[in-house]
């Protein structure tokens, strides 16, 4: 246990004495502190005063039988200090700390769906990933759930009117951006107040593409479930794979040969990429520029082709492994990646010499969409959103996983907090993401690239997080000493980063819209799970 | 009976309705093959040598697709707007001579010019009739856009018309076309690079494009058509630009006119004219392809700021040319 997270827990004892009823341990090294009811709020505010860039990872809920356990993940600099509250089923309340940290609305409305958590005191205290429709007092990730009869639903359609038509003000009017719209490609609802072009209000609306993954991944072994979970989200596929192996070796304390971890390394950093490419490319489409759209998707095929030479697969690599990787990156295959990346920075200068120079583009971009850099840690936005304005966070230094804590590397950050600087941090991280690959390939260690592990895990539980493109991801897994884990709880960046779109198009042009909206790079099929 | 076969012909034929519609879809593959090959794409190629036909294909697949109208809408004018702006688009070719001549001989008269512009403006207005009549949210913001931006673009279109017909001493395009004998864009470069400018906004392409932002509005006024109206709306679209880019050839590029090696005059007279129409189409696809889409407040703002001043600054350096060069009398 490092130093700083010692000082935190003597902070956290001095303030809460006897309310402190136990210390656990979450693998690798993470702690997590189980308080009374009520107490959560002062060792929350306690943790937030400790450090300024702290911010709600997540909020897992697991269902222990009698009681459902609360764990606050807030994120501390280079860890994670988790704290726990354990609630009655029967009568399952608490007070929310959305007063104390905005970011965590969302989090609280996704366990009070799922685990039927009441958070007295939240702002909006809605359904968010379930329908409107859903049965009352029917807990998906409950234990004792049992499937509802869906097919005669009526019990709740009073609830699907969509109270959201009505005109409480007569110069007010309500654009609906979703489930279907062409700026939209996966389907979630943004209800915007419209008065003249200027947006109003922005109600967010997501769980169109709820698929259940979190309570399928307890239903399957721990190596089906890799499978599963790179399916959260086809683009940073690879991420999701790390990030639950990573979690699954901690609780099995597996050491992955170093081989492994440098391969792994490369896969992440080519998922980053292409993912970063995708944006960039649909950035300018959403702008109208149709031509940074088809230029920028035409090169990305080339880091397509290098994923198709090192995994066999062009999307979903399928690659990564619990104990290490599943293929050995052929020697002969080195210098074509190296000269298809240099191809490729090539191709980077320019386009930084177009998103720089380029006057319509700076128009739709530059001042659109600024988030403050006090607003982003409020919302406890991760990833290239915070990064943009000015919050210098990156779990792949703050906490080294793979071979990144030996491989040198800038975190890019801008301050302006615009669309543009957003574009700029995943611009400029593509080319990092170069230089990472070609150390890697350059001292790529020799030895084997997998150990085998057993099928069975041992009982335990773990944290593990990712640098995705798209920000944080957190994994929690829980294993009851089986072959099916317990509970697998799944964070993505997109559902952080979402809270952050309403601040942006407040008091927006309504044709600025899109342009912010996909600088925040949204993936719905994460967000939903 | 002999004159008024020629008369039914020149109408129907060439250089009227037929050639029109079919130099229209030419156009139409032209553009989307050139924006392909700049965008790093292949364009159409299935239908057709090099896909050739594809526009046809297009025109055809529409007019046979089922014809939905939804029950909230204007009837009368979402049933005719398509067809209105399409007819007065061609008409408006009846003034431009093509071969040489107007598609009816002598129909040319001082002040066609004038007419034609108004023409262009009133088939805009019915491409905003058919959105506001649609009654959808995102029809009327597209159709609103378009009437909005057509309000700020077609003055200063109006103004840089002036200028050749200043420097032809004439208001009849057929007499400015023809007394060109160096094109007017090489005697008054800045005019027309303005048109051209102001043209991409008139025919609503990038940066320009605002009422099609689908990513912000969807389809635009297009949102509620389908089938035979959506294809002579589209159709319509493709003739505006064809009949925008006529205008300039007309009106900077000399028209139809240039250097005949045989006769008969028309056939070269003809390939000048498509040559030059065509080479405005590659330059207004240029256009669109290096510009993202500006938002509708900064259009206005370059349009009123800007466009409209510069457009009087330069007739009024026209009318120095003009006593330069063309002096009266």
């Amino acid at each position: 246990m490092s130093k700083n997270t010692d000082k935190i827990l003597e902070a956290l004892n001095g303030a809460l004495g006897d309310r402190i009823l136990q210390t656990r341990t979450l693998r690798p090294e993470k702690v997590c502190v189980q308080v009374k009811i009520g107490a959560h709020r002062d060792a929350l505010k306690l943790l937030l005063k400790q450090d300024e860039n702290a911010g709600i990872s997540a909020i897992t809920g697991v269902d222990l039988g009698k009681t459902i356990e609360l764990m606050y993940h807030v994120r501390m600099r280079n860890t994670i200090i988790t704290i726990g509250v354990d609630l009655p089923k029967e009568n399952a309340k608490i007070e929310s700390i959305t007063d104390l940290i905005p970011g965590a609305n969302f989090h609280e409305r996704e366990v009070s769906d799922l685990f039927g958590v009441t958070f007295e005191g939240h702002p909006n205290p809605k359904r968010l990933i379930l329908p409107e429709d859903w049965p009352e007092n029917v807990f998906p990730l409950r234990k004792d759930f049992v499937a509802p009869d869906f097919q005669s639903k009526t019990e709740n359609s009073e609830a699907l009117k969509d109270n959201e038509q009505v005109f409480g003000d007569e110069r007010l009017v309500n654009i609906v951006l979703g489930p279907q719209h062409p700026a939209l490609i996966e389907p979630e609802k943004f209800t915007l107040k419209v008065e003249g072009e200027i947006v109003k209000e922005v109600k967010p609306r997501i769980g169109y593409v709820h698929r259940g993954i979190e309570k399928a991944a307890e239903n399957r072994t721990y190596l089906q479930d890799i499978y599963l979970v790179e399916r959260i989200c086809g683009i940073c596929n690879a991420c999701h794979a790390n990030c639950f192996c990573q979690t699954v070796e901690a609780i099995m304390g597996v050491d992955v040969p170093p081989r492994a971890r440098y391969l792994r390394t490369i896969i992440l950093e080519l998922n980053r990429i292409h993912s970063h490419m995708l944006l960039l490319g649909h950035a300018g489409f959403e702008i109208g520029y149709e031509t940074l759209f088809h230029y920028m998707w035409r090169d990305r095929e080339r880091v397509l082709d290098i994923i198709e030479e090192l995994t066999g697969n062009r999307i979903i690599a399928s690659f990564i492994t619990i104990g290490g990787v599943r293929r050995d990156l052929k020697e002969d295959v080195v210098p074509r990646i190296k000269v298809e990346l240099e191809a490729l920075r090539e191709r980077m200068n320019f386009y930084r010499q177009v998103f720089e120079n380029d006057s319509t583009l700076k128009m739709r971009t530059k001042n659109v969409g600024v988030l403050s850099r006090q607003d982003a840690l409020k919302l406890c936005v991760v990833g290239p959103v915070a990064r943009g304005s000015g919050v210098d966070m990156d779990v792949r230094r703050d906490e080294p996983y793979a071979a990144y804590g030996e491989i040198p590397f800038e975190v890019v950050t801008y301050d302006d907090g615009d669309s543009w600087a957003r574009l700029m941090v995943r611009l400029d991280e593509i080319v990092e993401s170069i230089n990472i690959i070609h150390y890697a390939l350059e001292h790529l260690p020799s030895g084997p690239y997998r150990v085998r592990v057993p099928r069975i895990v041992p009982a335990g539980e773990a944290i593990g997080r990712v640098e995705a493109p798209r920000g944080e991801l957190f994994y929690y897994v829980k294993s009851n000493g089986t072959a099916y884990p317990e509970r697998v709880k799944v964070r993505t960046p997109t559902f952080a980063n979402i809270l952050a779109f309403v601040k942006i198009a407040e008091g927006g042009n309504i044709a600025d819209v899109p342009a912010s909206f996909v600088s925040l790079d949204p993936c719905f099929s994460c967000t939903d799970r | 009976m002999n004159l008024d076969l020629e008369f039914l012909f020149r109408v129907l034929i060439f250089p009227g309705f037929t050639f029109i519609v079919l130099f229209t879809l030419f156009c139409d593959w032209v553009e989307r093959k050139i924006e392909a090959r700049m965008q790093n794409r292949m364009g159409p190629t299935y239908t057709g040598p090099a896909g050739i036909l594809q526009p046809f294909a297009d025109f055809i697949k529409l007019l046979t697709k089922e014809d939905i109208v939804p029950l909230t809408v204007r009837d009368f004018i979402f049933r005719f707007a398509p067809i209105l702006s399409f007819s007065i688009f061609a008409f408006s070719f009846a003034f431009l001579p093509i071969d040489g001549a107007n598609t009816i001989f002598n129909s040319n008269f001082e002040g066609d010019l004038v007419l034609v512009l108004t023409l262009v403006s009133i088939a805009n207005f019915f491409l905003f009739l058919s959105g506001w009549s649609s009654t959808n949210p995102y029809s009327a913001t597209g159709a609103a856009r378009v009437l909005t931006q057509f309000l700020g673009y077609d003055i200063p279109l109006f103004i840089l018309a002036l200028a050749p017909a200043f420097l032809a001493r004439s208001l009849s395009i057929s007499t400015i076309a023809a007394s060109q004998s160096i094109p007017f864009a090489l005697v008054v470069p800045w005019v027309f690079v303005l048109f051209i400018i102001t043209l991409q906004a008139e025919l609503e392409k990038d940066p320009f494009d605002i009422p099609h932002a689908e990513t912000e509005i969807v389809g635009g006024y297009e949102t509620e058509y389908t089938g035979r109206r959506l294809a002579f709306l589209k159709l319509s679209k493709d003739v505006q630009i064809v009949l925008g880019a006529a205008i300039t050839v007309e009106l900077f590029l000399g028209g139809p006119y240039g250097p005949i090696f045989y006769s008969p005059s028309f056939v070269w007279y003809t390939l000048w004219f498509v040559l030059k129409l065509l080479f405005v189409v590659v330059l207004t696809e240029y256009l669109t392809c290096v510009f993202a889409r500006l938002r509708i407040d900064q259009v206005l703002v370059v349009n009123w700021r800007l466009l409209l001043p510069l457009s009087l600054l330069s007739l009024a350096a026209t009318v120095g040319v003009g006593f330069l060069f063309y002096p009266l009398g």
